[in-house]
């Protein structure tokens, strides 16, 4: 009996786990201008990293690209966008989204 | 009434010696110059720094730190709280002459990798030094405007600005002549490197320093004022929302007037944090 409810214990936990891993997550890459310097963008991560649900925030400076994920139920607006970027002293240009992946790698 | 202007001469020359008024530590701007930066909204940068500058008699150490807030993308705002140690033919130290500040970016245009930028400054030194001789302070409010633009890319850095101190008049009637700083400077990114990796900007300036005639009680003091130019190594380490910088004020030309000793060098060393 014991080794049952223990069995059972483990099995609802790695099935939380896995539920949790596969609930669907947004990847947002975002083309952002006037990237010269690294040292400049911390702004962007700050303010990036302040929004509940945001994730795996990487900065392309070479490329203009600024890209996370965000968790179930979150929803990055343009128009919030916009306003963010403009705040940490750079130009929004464009989103695209796309699902991410499992374990957090960009989709291809 | 010689002995008064020869006694006045040496108070000008130091006090034209202590207090260096250099440009905020903001960002990534150079060591010496204006530039256009201003700090990410809300954004809070702590910048201790020290400065030193050496003439043939004295030298002036000023160890200071700098509070910036970030009260829009374009418009930051912030204070210097300095201590100031001063060594050579007589020793003081202490508190020095605390300045407040604010910039505003009115003008950037983004593109990809390049960002450029005009931003206006200005700032006023307050009279709050801890006194005693020699002065630790100009013994007067002060205050200097400034205009700067700057180009960055992924390689390439150039700004120019030009500043303009104002100088105001202290207890004994003496003003220190108003000043004009012009100021061109180039740098270059050898290596750019990935957003999270350490990044490294060498710099070097070309700074001109225009001062008129002081006066004392009305009357100008003849061994006052007149040009300087500098060249000025400098280098800007960063990684991530830490960054170093330093550089080297080297005279190149001088044409003071009367009988004043030439500078030697100024050094400046900042420490940044961005939170």
């Amino acid at each position: 009996m014991k080794k049952l409810i223990v069995y059972t214990v483990w099995v609802l936990l790695a099935a939380t786990v896995s539920m949790t891993a596969w609930a669907e997550r947004t990847h947002y890459e975002m083309r952002v201008d006037g990237l010269a310097c690294p040292y400049c963008a911390y702004g962007i991560e700050k303010k990036l990293s302040a929004i509940d649900g945001v994730q795996n925030l990487d900065v392309d400076l070479e490329n203009g690209l600024v890209s996370v994920d965000v968790t179930d139920g979150v929803v990055l607006k343009e128009t919030d966008m916009r306003q963010l970027f403009n705040d940490a002293g750079f130009t929004y240009r464009s989103m695209t989204t796309r699902p991410a992946d499992h374990d957090g790698e960009h989709a291809q | 009434m010689k002995s008064l202007f020869a006694h006045s001469s040496n108070i000008v020359a130091q006090l034209a010696l202590a207090v260096l008024f250099v440009s905020p530590a903001v960002a990534h701007d150079p060591v010496f110059a204006l530039g256009p930066h201003v700090l990410f909204k809300g954004g809070v940068e702590i910048a201790p720094q020290v400065i030193t500058a050496n003439d043939e008699d004295d030298r002036d150490t000023e160890t200071s730190v700098e509070l910036t807030y970030g009260l829009t993308g374009d418009w930051a705002a912030g204070m210097e709280l300095p201590y100031v140690d001063k060594s050579g033919i007589n020793d003081n130290s202490g508190f020095g002459d605390i300045k407040l500040f604010t910039k505003y970016r009115f003008w950037r245009r983004d593109s990809l990798g390049v960002q450029q930028s005009a931003a206006v400054l200005a700032k006023v030194k307050f009279d709050t030094n801890a006194g005693g001789l020699p002065p630790l302070g100009s013994g007067s409010t002060d205050g200097i405007f400034g205009l700067a633009y700057g180009y960055e890319s992924r390689k390439w850095y150039r700004w120019v600005s030009a500043r303009y101190r104002i100088n105001g008049e202290n207890s004994m009637g003496l003003q220190s002549g108003n000043k004009l700083f012009i100021d061109l400077v180039g740098g270059i990114r050898l290596n750019p490197t990935a957003y999270d990796e350490p990044d490294t900007v060498w710099m070097l300036e070309l700074n001109g320093e225009y001062t008129e005639r002081s006066g004392l009680q009305g009357v100008s003091v003849s061994n006052s004022g007149g040009t300087e130019w500098f060249i000025s190594p400098g280098i800007f380490w960063t990684l991530r929302n830490f960054a170093v910088k330093a550089g080297v004020q080297i005279p190149l030309a001088s044409d003071l007037n009367g009988n004043q000793p030439d500078t030697d060098y100024r050094a400046r060393l900042v420490l940044e944090w961005h939170l």
